[in-house]
């Protein structure tokens, strides 16, 4: 999917490389953010497509990420990951139309996928 | 518990030891008993001077009739003069009518001349009197037989006047001087009851209100196995029991909540293992789905450059498991008396190589001398080395670490004070810092350093404290309790049961 622009906050930094290195090679632009207030500094500069986001972080949590994004953004698709994932926060972001909630550890095939659709059209007719 | 054991054994003593015990009456009785003491006397004091003052007006009335009798037996003595020297024939019935008067003023005042000089007297008086009138009927001029008869009757009757007048005079004197001698030693006593009661009672109750401030000073200290069992049983004996008990009450909550504590730290304990080995494994994992995907298009130092990761996090978690074996399976406390200067010239040396590379300058300002603490050596070393470690990393090069202690001599506590001049921390964050898993340090940082330590100085009794400004630096305060011989071997009892 070359040319799609995404964008990666969590505070470890190796799951924003990971990321990176996988989804580069299938064409996307991808950039990397240890916390939120950066990156949405360059969203204000930039348009992105996909934002994916760690739930716990310090400063601006996930959940807040999401909301400014669906406020600001609504165009912008979400993807929320947590190492401590439970039904409370699984529920909440539903509430805020998260794109995607994934538990860690991510499965990077699954996750691709998940991009993939989110950015695919949806075709005429289909539900 | 073992307050309650103290308490059962002080009742059983006192049961056991049968005899009345001053300590055991009520402040309320021993005053009731001691007013009750004061009004018997009075009254016995009271009862007896009115009994001396009855006696002394007894003796006086007597002594007016005696006066009154002897003017009378004067005249008739004159007239049995007249009668004797010139035949006055009037003198006789003069005499006669004196001597019925007489025995007129006996006869009405008997009862009073009887409790005066008593019945025997009192009859031998009226004897006399009538031999004296028989003997003057007998009487004949110029018989001086019968003459000398009469003169020895008249003064038989002068005699016992005079003799009874100042034999009673003597009595009321001596009655009068007893009954001042009674009065000044009955007041003395008075006095001295009084005021012996109301010194003992208020040595008694001073005594007892300084046992319940200072009952209530080590409660409010938390200190409640201090204090002592009570053993009077008196309103003050029981406020301090009464106190004693609800401070182990007291202890029995706050144990009671400590527990609830636990047991919610567990619970944020268990949340923070979930994310914080989440994020490792997930790392891991991530790194291994890539290596796997993309090992035909690295290369060989990518391929390293890989598995490094892999291992650096497998440390991460392995890091933070050893932590939280070493909270939840403490190593059992080994308390001992110790010089805290000397724990910290230990630790001391143990970051001295660290502080060189990392270019601190420290100053210790310990105290001399400062009375020896009872801990486990081990375990504050490991708290002192954590806190100076913390303070390194908080640190740039060219600051300064300063560990000072001292006695604080209204706590009875020694102070242990680490200060830097290092970036501080910011208010929101220092409510936090003894939270499990709550670490400024990012990925390097279990933050479980700053949570084990304060539980450590929480189990010797001590307390532990942080203030800090932004820019400035942070200053961490350890207060370790001042142990007495007796309180060691109390702990030393505890920790062994």
């Amino acid at each position: 999917m070359p040319g799609f622009r995404v964008i990666v906050i969590d505070d470890e930094k190796i799951v924003g490389q990971m990321i990176k290195v996988a989804l580069e090679p299938d064409g996307y632009l991808v950039e990397t953010f240890l916390n939120a207030e950066p990156a949405f500094a360059r969203l204000r500069a930039e348009k992105f497509d996909i934002v994916i986001t760690d739930l716990k972080m310090k400063g601006m949590d996930g959940m807040d990420v999401l909301r400014t994004i669906k406020t600001a953004y609504p165009e912008i698709k979400v993807i929320m990951v947590t190492a401590f994932a439970s039904l409370d926060s699984a529920v909440e972001a539903m509430k805020s139309k998260v794109d995607g909630f994934f538990a860690k550890p991510v499965k990077i095939k699954e996750l691709k996928e998940c991009i993939l659709k989110l950015l695919t059209p949806a075709e005429p007719g289909s539900a | 518990m073992v307050l309650a054991v103290q308490e059962r054994k002080l009742r059983g003593a006192k049961k056991r030891g049968g005899v009345l015990n001053l300590r055991q009456i009520k402040i309320f009785h021993k005053i009731i008993a001691a007013n009750l003491a004061n009004i018997l006397l009075i009254v016995v004091t009271g009862f007896l001077a009115y009994h001396s003052l009855e006696t002394v007006l007894t003796k006086l009335k007597f002594m007016e009739i005696a006066d009154s009798m002897g003017s009378d037996f004067l005249e008739m003595r004159l007239a049995e003069k007249n009668f004797f020297l010139y035949g006055e024939k009037a003198a006789l019935s003069e005499i006669e009518s004196k001597i019925n008067a007489t025995k007129k003023t006996i006869k009405r005042s008997r009862p009073d001349i009887v409790r005066a000089i008593g019945d025997p007297k009192t009859t031998g008086l009226e004897s006399d009197l009538d031999n004296y009138s028989r003997t003057l009927k007998k009487a004949r001029i110029g018989d001086t037989g019968a003459q000398a008869k009469v003169r020895a009757a008249g003064h038989k009757l002068m005699d016992f006047i005079i003799y009874n007048t100042s034999y009673e005079r003597a009595e009321v004197h001596n009655i009068l001087a007893g009954s001042a001698k009674g009065l000044f030693l009955s007041f003395v006593l008075i006095l001295f009851t009084a005021v012996g009661v109301t010194l003992l009672l208020s040595v008694r109750v001073l005594g007892s209100l300084k046992r319940i401030e200072k009952a209530a000073h080590l409660i409010s200290g938390g200190e409640f196995e201090k204090i002592e069992p009570e053993s009077s049983m008196d309103e003050c004996g029981i406020a301090v029991s009464a106190l004693r008990s609800m401070a182990g009450e007291l202890r029995n909550r706050e144990e009671q909540m400590l527990e609830a504590r636990k047991l919610a730290s567990i619970g944020i304990l268990i949340a923070g293992v979930s994310h914080e080995i989440g994020n490792p494994l997930n790392n891991i994992s991530m790194l291994a789905q890539n290596f796997v995907e993309l090992y035909d298009r690295m290369d060989r130092e990518e391929h390293i450059e890989y598995v490094k990761k892999i291992e650096d996090e497998t440390e991460r978690i392995q890091r933070i498991v050893k932590d939280l074996l070493d909270f939840a399976r403490p190593k059992k406390p080994d308390f001992k008396e110790t010089d805290i200067n000397g724990v910290i010239d230990k630790s001391m040396r143990l970051v001295q190589n660290m502080m060189s590379v990392c270019n601190i300058d420290s100053r210790l300002e310990l105290e001399e001398p400062l009375p020896t603490v009872y801990i486990d050596e081990h375990q504050i070393q490991g708290v002192l080395v954590n806190l100076i470690t913390n303070s390194i990393h908080a640190s740039s090069p060219g600051d300064r670490l300063r560990v000072a202690t001292r006695l604080n001599p209204d706590s009875d506590r020694v102070e242990i004070e680490v200060e830097d001049t290092g970036k501080g921390m910011a208010p929101e964050v220092l409510p936090h810092i003894f939270d499990p898993f709550f670490t400024t340090k990012g990925a390097s940082g279990t933050g479980l350093g700053l949570f084990v330590s304060y539980g450590i100085i929480k189990n010797h009794k001590g307390e532990m404290r942080a203030r800090s400004e932004v820019g400035t630096g942070t200053c961490f305060t350890i207060e370790l309790p001042v142990h007495s011989r007796l309180e060691r071997s109390e702990q030393c009892l505890v920790s062994g049961s």
